[in-house]
């Protein structure tokens, strides 16, 4: 009895001073700072139950929501770096936050070991089918003659698609009326209703609308065309290549993951991204797996935080 | 209407498998309802996963279960504790637990029960004959619609007040001040939050009702010392008499319609239905003076029409995708992991989820009756428990409940201090309800303000040049003029008798 209590005693101090040899040897929490239901939490789930398989440990989803991820990212930059604890945030936690949200306690690229960006949906604009354009360059030319008159819908301010339309309207040197929503579902409401013109909103939210002829799609905001909607031509065909504009998920972890856990994790989520079930999954929902590695999202994050700094500032959009 | 989809709904629905997980969600959605503070929103989420392993339309006929199943449980606690866990019930507890006080829960609970299942009926046969058009009908109210029904809505409620109208206003205006609480939608700056990460998204409903009627009500009884507030009487009533059920036929019929109307509107119209109804109820009865001292109309009328928008706010939601509450949001996000994208073409791309839920709705309304009758005596009896044992027993189960919102502790604390408000208002002769009222309706109508001005650069005759607003300011400001007619009689005479 003593002795199994003194072999129990030795077997924790070995693991403790060997935790990479042995990691995961307990169930690993991915907190998703968002609320069940939305695309992160989908995301993460769709990951995290792969994860599952590849680390032969339970992968638990944690919500934590509240300020555009503010609330659960906080509690990620402070927790112990042991790889127990991750998570999975969109542009909006790692990108927009640090120039929106006063007081934010935490800073995206000091505080988190960053695993893999994820997934990334580009936004659609759509308009209203009774709205009298049918192009980007009929979009344009209709905005310069009615300057201040074009409403925007968004998701809310400094939403991925507020940006985009930001974004839009400085590189086209048109403007139009900013009408935010809670969420991307009134948006989409009212825009199918009739009461707001435009939007830019995520491929998998609008591409049923558009298919049943309720919205209607002018341009994406991808590289090149996705295969969900071949006909649709990018910004960049309509003359806009500075509008190239993703919303994405990454996967992060508290600061100081010791190297060998942190490579076992970028290759767990990176393997269970780039599964061919989850690819399909992903492509399914209009998500694009990304799956790349530590540092290419590092140098993602860069430059995202630089250009939407420049935007927010150009639009003037400040929460204060 | 195409009929054979509606057989594959029915053998969907009929299928041993779908009624179990039917039963299943209604039975777990009567319990969380019936706990206070636990929502079908918290248990939704951590049911989630569950569901992916499920079929589809086996997934949405459970959570859409649990979220009805909720609205039922929901009322047995505000009429038994004065607890409301959902803005429904908040009027509910008004009436409902007066009558409980006067020794007649059981009649009370049965009302809501049969109000609630009649109203589910009746709005079940409308989504299924008449969804689409109704979708595409509510579609057509825009910014400046809402607002003005919210406006009516408001003063219509005045009426929720029973006591002084002064304090009723009162109670409105710090219940639009908490409401502004977090990121203003249009500007996106961050309003009374104090730097607090937690405030930023607004105070959670749920948070505002446990503190000021749970925490509060325990606070004050305390206060009271051995003194029994609950259960004075001895229980009479356990069923409605036939006398009952006539004088709650009309109550049920009008807050059916009211709700299955309301209930379609995806920006909010489902809150107000119970608060409509209970003004048309008090308006209409020839003993409005019983009101808010245990009119039986007073839980029938609010408690079908919750029940009837409940069932028809699923329209939007199967029809266009669009969700009209989080919990909606929810059980489109379980779609998605199916790659199934909720939208226009679900009706007749998948005839199974679609038709076999709505079934599924009718079918869940019978277990839900079936379930909760028996059960009323059971109810009855759980509020004799001596206060040591009830009172830690609700503040368990509210903060659970709180925390389940945002795993967060930090709503334990804020319903704490709610709790502390709640005893003051008491002390102070004011009512919580208007207040929950103000903090729901108040930046609803904000936001719905704005974004009409928005979009009208700033010109405020869209209020009158748009038909249905203009409607609905009229009846507004007729029923204003009702409230203070009154008063204004009152003085004439007094000034004819001097």
């Amino acid at each position: 009895m003593k002795l199994a209590k003194i072999a129990a005693l030795v077997g924790v101090a070995v693991l403790s001073i060997g935790p990479a040899a042995a990691y995961p040897d307990r169930p690993v929490t991915i907190v998703v700072p968002f609320p069940a239901g939305g695309a992160t939490d989908t995301t993460a789930r769709l990951m995290g139950g792969k994860m599952q398989e590849l680390l032969g440990q339970p992968v638990v989803i944690d919500n934590k929501p509240g300020a555009t991820g503010a609330v659960g990212a906080t509690g990620v930059a402070q927790a112990k770096p042991d790889g127990y604890t991750l998570m999975v945030a969109s542009i909006g936690t790692y990108a927009v936050n640090p120039f929106l949200q006063k007081g934010l306690k935490y800073d995206p690229q000091k505080d988190f070991d960053l695993i893999t960006v994820a997934v990334r949906t580009p936004n659609v604009l759509v308009a209203n089918p009774n709205f009298p354009v049918n192009s980007v360059g009929e979009l344009v030319e209709y905005m310069k003659k009615n300057p201040g008159k074009v409403s925007f819908a968004s998701s809310g301010s400094g939403s991925s698609d507020h940006l985009t339309a930001a974004l839009f309207m400085q590189r086209t040197g048109t403007n139009g009326v900013h009408i935010p929503y809670k969420g991307g579902a009134p948006a989409i409401a009212d825009l199918i209703g009739g009461h707001v013109n435009v939007s830019f909103q995520n491929l998998g939210a609008i591409i049923n609308h558009v298919k049943a002829g309720k919205l209607k799609a002018l341009a994406v905001s991808s590289e090149a065309r996705v295969p969900l909607m071949p006909d649709l031509p990018t910004l960049g065909e309509a003359g806009f290549k500075e509008v190239v504009v993703y919303s994405w998920q990454g996967a992060a972890a508290p600061k100081g993951l010791p190297a060998d856990v942190r490579a076992k994790v970028n290759e767990a989520a990176v393997g269970a991204l780039n599964s061919p079930d989850v690819k399909t999954k992903f492509n399914e929902l209009g998500f694009e797996v990304v799956a790349n590695s530590n540092e290419e999202f590092a140098k993602f994050l860069g430059d995202e935080l630089a250009r939407w700094k420049q935007v927010i500032a150009d639009g003037n959009i400040t929460a204060e | 209407m195409d009929f054979s989809n509606v057989e594959i709904g029915l053998a969907t629905a009929f299928s041993a498998w779908n009624i179990l997980y039917c039963l299943i969600g209604v039975f777990l959605g009567t319990a969380i309802g019936v706990l206070p503070g636990l929502g079908p929103v918290a248990t939704i989420s951590m049911l989630l996963p569950i569901t992916f392993g499920l079929e589809p339309e086996t997934a949405l006929i459970m959570l859409a279960g649990i979220y009805y199943g909720a609205q039922y449980g929901g009322s047995t606690t505000a009429i038994l504790v004065n607890l409301p866990g959902e803005s429904a019930s908040v009027v509910t507890a008004i009436d409902g637990y007066q009558l409980a006080r006067k020794g007649q829960a059981g009649k009370a609970l049965a009302t809501a029960a049969i109000g609630s299942f009649v109203a589910g009926t009746i709005a079940t046969l409308l989504i299924a004959l008449f969804a689409p058009p109704l979708a595409d009908m509510a579609l057509e109210f825009g910014p400046p619609e809402y607002f003005s029904l919210i406006v009516l809505g408001l003063v219509a409620s005045v009426v929720l007040a029973h006591g002084s109208l002064l304090h009723a206003f009162g109670m409105i205006g710090v219940g639009l001040l908490l409401g502004l609480v977090g990121i203003d939608v249009n500007s996106g700056a961050s309003r009374y939050t104090f730097e607090f990460p937690q405030l930023t998204d607004g105070i959670n409903f749920v948070v505002v009702a446990m503190g000021l009627f749970g925490i509060g009500e325990i606070i004050a009884n305390l206060d009271r010392s051995s003194e029994r507030t609950l259960l004075a009487k001895k229980i009479t009533d356990l069923m409605p008499s036939l006398a009952d059920l006539r004088e709650m036929f009309g109550p049920v019929m009008r807050g059916t319609a009211l709700g299955s109307l309301l209930g379609i509107l995806p920006g909010g119209g489902a809150m107000l239905s119970s608060f409509a109804s209970y003004a048309l109820e008090k308006k209409l009865s020839n003993r409005p003076q019983d009101f808010g001292h245990g009119a039986l109309a007073g839980v029938a009328g609010p408690e079908s029409a919750n029940n009837a928008g409940a069932q028809t706010s699923f329209i939007p939601m199967l029809t266009l995708g669009i969700p009209s509450n989080p919990v909606m949001a929810l059980m489109i996000g379980a779609l998605i992991v199916h790659g199934i994208q909720p939208g226009p073409s679900v009706m007749n791309e998948q005839p199974a989820l679609f038709w076999g839920v709505i079934i599924s709705m009718w079918i869940g309304n019978v277990m839900l009756l079936v379930l909760n009758l028996p059960l009323i005596g059971l109810w009855v009896k759980m509020v004799s428990l001596p206060y040591n044992l009830l009172y830690p027993t609700i503040l368990v189960f509210c903060s659970i409940g709180v925390f389940s919102l945002n795993n967060a502790e930090f709503d334990i604390y804020l319903m704490a201090l709610f709790g502390a408000l709640g005893y003051l208002l008491r002390k102070f002769d004011c009512e919580p309800a208007p207040l929950l009222l103000g903090f729901i309706l108040g930046p609803m109508m904000e936001e719905y303000l704005r974004r009409t001005l928005l979009l009208s650069a700033g010109d405020p005759a869209v209020f009158v040049t748009r038909p249905i607003s203009l409607a609905m300011l009229v009846v507004a400001a007729l029923l204003l003029a009702t409230v203070f007619a009154p008063f204004i009689v009152k003085k004439r005479e007094e000034a004819f008798q001097e």
